[in-house]
């Protein structure tokens, strides 16, 4: 939304440094009033800095060292800290990453809203309130009189991010800096945060400053694009044209992954399969059950990566241990190699579990810090290797030989992922569970590590159970595609089955909230949305028919008294809903 | 708003590591010189310990005079005999026997910690690994040894097993290796669930060899900075036992046997030879909280 307006901020040569170590160096930004700028870069290029700088704020030996921050025309670095005070808040909005350790445990939200807009306009304590509630009506809240009344605990996430925005908003900030503010939310609640945002900051014309690592993001919701790295601007360009053609090197190495697509061939006999498979967990001072994994059955082929995708706490970390044997499954078989997992014995399930490996989400904590990169690698093979054998995988994953002697603290989380990956396929396993290998790393290195893992798959041929929440590399890794919602599978079928054309109504809202690096196929310009509304039942107590009953817009009576089966639809794919399939017969394409 | 608000992010990583506080250095000059004393004092007294001199209850220097009787000694001038802390009723040098007596205090509460620490890891290892039922027992009985007054159960014990240096360093495991006990199995509790440990697992190794080479290792931080703390309490503990005359047998040089053989002459003005021994034990005591206390910040970071 270009304005040819004067700009709300307008930043002038702004250095920030670190006891004589530039953070920023000599940063421009001008954002006119309605638009949003999206600030992305890689971990440590000096974000977060900016955004505290922007507000006149440095962390620890930091010091801003010149430049000048004009909001609306005056410089807010000139300015004193009282008279900054006064701005931060009313003129400048943040919003922070983790909504709910940004709220006070001991205020209920309403008040804390009010507190915040009462600090910058001269109302009354009823006054404050009632402006509390009118935000949080404005936000899309129903019943917000009761939800001004609960204390931070009692909301949910996504809520908790609402109340941030309403605190933020309050007193219709001109300039509203938002520090990876969706960053730990599941992608429906993501969306529906930036699309709340978007729509807000639309109609009150304010300007946005996005910082955020996921260029889908910024596709969809921003109008201009900044990249920093090591703390110098290396892009300020449109969107469109960012994407047609970015010119820096980490723009363009993030944005090449978009391009790939061919996968390692797989063979269709299965490797692994997986038949009614139920877990439940006992809950603590109560006779009743948590439900994590329910009547889960799937197979994997020979050199095929299956994604398993869904939000948290639909079970489908507890499906990667089940397989492993690191929690028992309730009943369910699991056949691996024709052999069965569930009933092996202690000797056998342990030369078994060999031939299936696990890579974990946190690169730092599946490492033992006490040990070196060598002794984590001759564990896993057992008896003496020699120092040629460490060095050859270390040269698989990617690392050089000298890697050998560190110990995982001194390596980044990126090289510490490839030692976990080397490990894994140490024992030279034909079946690697991979439980969100990539959601603790920065974009650089995600990106580095599927490749890797790809890599690994073409020349091995091993399978992998691949488990993410982020669709995207998914979509870049996996064969075939499963679809977890509350323990169970709803659809399994193809990449191009799931990504292109989900049956399933909770695949659509999940796919529909999933932001495609491209700015041609944004989510605010689609109209065939489908949202869900509602909440999540509670695993403790599910409905008795169809789990998303309550939630779906296309539930009818039925699906309510009857738990759906998971049923072949005629191109093959499988879905947990009768009605999607019936509509597929009668039009099908 | 951005004042109430906690800005975690990368920027951290810019801020340079503070440097150890100064009590964190006191108390590590405290403990190393307890240790060096422990080891060598008895070696290095200017007099016996356990012989009388010839003065009875000689005052220490007055300050003033400190100074010229240092200058003397450096320079091997001819001097009278000094006895800087003074003597006792009986004669003793308070000087040597101050300087002595931690071949006695703090290798009883070492040894103690040693013990209770070995014990106590294992112990707590157990407990957090084993089935319910042995874990629920290992933690009863903790409870019970620490539903107990340690002093009067350290008093009792002692006296009831015969008083030695041997029965006193077991009394004292005894009584500290719960503490141990609970600290080990809470920290193996949340690193038996790590990323690592899980990992050893699906790579087939048996439970014991990662409870071993795995997790203890891991686990023992808390309890090693816990144990400079504990040390401290021991030797008050032992100075205590002394005291009260359940512990170390006179005549020797331990800090609570002189404050106990010198608190009557306290009233008659002969504040010398409590006093000192006195300072000692607290000096210590704090120098081994403090270099734990330290300790426990640094590994916080």
């Amino acid at each position: 939304m270009p304005s040819d307006a004067a700009p709300v901020l307008d930043v002038r040569g702004l250095n920030v440094d670190y006891g004589g170590r530039a953070a920023i160096e000599d940063f421009k930004l001008t954002i006119a009033p309605g638009e949003i700028v999206g600030l992305t870069g890689d971990s440590g290029s000096g974000k977060s800095t900016l955004a505290l700088a922007l507000l006149g704020l440095t962390r620890g030996p930091g010091r801003i060292s010149g430049g000048s921050v004009l909001l609306q025309g005056v410089d807010l670095l000139a300015l004193d800290e009282a008279s900054r005070r006064e701005r931060r808040g009313r003129d400048i909005g943040l919003i922070v990453q983790n909504p709910r350790g940004a709220l006070s445990p001991l205020h209920r939200v309403g008040q804390q809203i009010g507190a915040v807009y009462r600090s910058h306009q001269a109302v009354s304590g009823t006054q404050a309130a009632s402006h509390a509630i009118d935000m949080l009506r404005s936000l899309g809240l129903n019943d917000p009189e009761r939800r001004a009344q609960a204390y931070p605990h009692e909301i949910s996430g996504g809520m908790a991010q609402r109340v941030l925005i309403a605190m933020a908003l309050g007193s219709g900030p001109r300039l509203l800096v938002a520090d990876e503010p969706t960053s730990g939310l599941d992608v429906t609640i993501q969306a529906q945060f930036l699309d709340e945002m978007w729509r807000t900051v639309r109609k009150a014309g304010s300007a946005v400053l996005l910082m955020t690592q996921d260029l889908g993001i910024i596709a969809n919701y921003c109008d201009r694009v900044v990249v920093l790295q090591n703390g110098r601007q290396v892009e300020d360009a449109p969107t469109q044209s960012f994407y047609a053609a970015p010119r820096d090197s980490y723009s363009r190495s993030i944005l090449a992954l978009r391009k790939e697509d061919a996968l390692a061939d797989a063979t269709p006999a299965p490797l692994l399969a997986i038949k009614d498979m139920r877990k439940t967990f006992p809950l603590r001072g109560s006779e009743k059950r948590v439900q994590a994994v329910d009547d889960v059955s799937f197979t994997i082929g020979h050199g095929e990566t299956l994604g398993l995708v869904g939000e948290s706490g639909s079970g489908k970390t507890t499906v990667g241990r089940c397989i492993l044997r690191l929690v028992e499954p309730d009943t369910g078989e699991i056949s691996f190699g024709g052999a069965d997992v569930t009933r092996a014995s202690p000797v056998a399930l342990r030369a078994l579990r060999r031939k299936l490996q696990v890579v974990f989400q946190d690169p730092f904590d599946s490492l033992d810090p006490r040990w070196t990169v060598a002794d984590i690698l001759a564990e896993a093979i057992d008896g003496k290797p020699g120092k040629a054998r460490i060095t050859e995988l270390l040269r698989l994953v990617g690392l050089g030989p000298d890697v050998a002697r560190a110990k995982p603290r001194a390596l980044s989380a990126g090289s510490q992922q490839r030692v976990n990956i080397a490990r894994a396929i140490a024992v030279e396993p034909e079946l690697i569970v991979l439980d969100e290998p990539t959601s603790a790393l920065t974009p650089l290195a995600r990106i580095a590590i599927i490749r890797l893992l790809r890599d690994i798959q073409a020349r091995l041929g091993v399978s992998y159970l691949f488990i993410s929440h982020d669709l995207n590399t998914v979509e870049h890794m996996s064969h075939r595609v499963a679809v977890m919602y509350l323990g169970q599978i709803v659809e399994i079928g193809t990449r191009e089955q799931i990504f292109r054309s989900p049956l399933h109504p909770y695949s659509k809202a999940l796919l529909g909230a999933h932001l495609v690096a491209d700015p041609s196929r944004r989510r605010v310009d689609r109209t065939d949305l489908q949202t869900l509304s509602g909440e999540i039942p509670s695993p403790i107590d599910l409905p008795r028919g169809c789990y998303l009953a309550s939630r779906c817009p296309v539930a009818q009576p039925s699906c309510r008294e009857q738990p759906q089966p998971l049923l072949p639809a005629p191109d093959g794919r499988f879905v947990r809903c009768t009605p999607a399939i019936a509509s597929l017969k009668q039009s099908p394409h | 708003m951005s004042e109430v608000l906690d800005l975690n992010d990368a920027g951290a990583m810019h801020i340079a590591k503070p440097a150890p506080s100064f009590l964190f250095r006191l108390g590590s000059v405290l403990v190393a010189l307890s240790l060096v004393l422990m080891v060598v004092g008895p070696w290095i007294t200017p007099y016996d310990p356990n012989r009388p001199t010839f003065e009875i209850s000689e005052p220490p220097p007055a300050l003033s005079a400190v100074p010229g009787l240092l200058w003397k000694v450096i320079t091997g001038a001819p001097h009278d005999p000094i006895h800087w802390f003074g003597t006792d009723s009986t004669g003793l040098d308070v000087f040597s026997r101050v300087i002595a007596a931690p071949r006695t205090d703090v290798a009883i509460a070492v040894s103690a910690n040693i013990v209770s620490l070995m014990l106590g890891s294992l112990l707590g290892l157990l407990a957090g690994f084993a089935r319910p039922w042995v874990a629920g027992t290992v933690m009863r009985i903790s409870d019970l040894i620490q539903a107990f007054p340690v002093f009067i159960t350290g008093m009792i014990l002692v006296t009831l097993a015969g008083r030695s240096n041997t029965t006193i360093v077991l009394t004292l495991a005894f009584l500290y290796t719960p503490i141990y006990v609970r600290l080990t199995r809470a920290e193996v509790l949340s690193q038996r669930h790590r990323g690592f440990v899980d990992a050893a697992r699906v790579l087939g190794k048996a439970e014991s060899f990662i409870a071993l080479r795995h997790v203890l290792p891991n686990a023992m931080a808390p309890s090693l900075i816990q144990a400079s703390v504990t040390i401290g309490f021991a030797i008050l503990m032992t100075a205590g036992l002394s005291f009260v005359g359940a512990g170390v047998r006179p005549p020797t040089p331990e800090w609570g046997l002189m404050i106990a053989a010198s608190a009557n002459e306290l009233i008659q003005g002969e504040w010398w030879s409590s006093l000192f021994p006195g300072l000692a034990i607290s000096l210590t005591v704090f120098g081994y909280a403090a270099f734990g206390n330290g300790l426990e910040r640094k590994y916080a970071q």
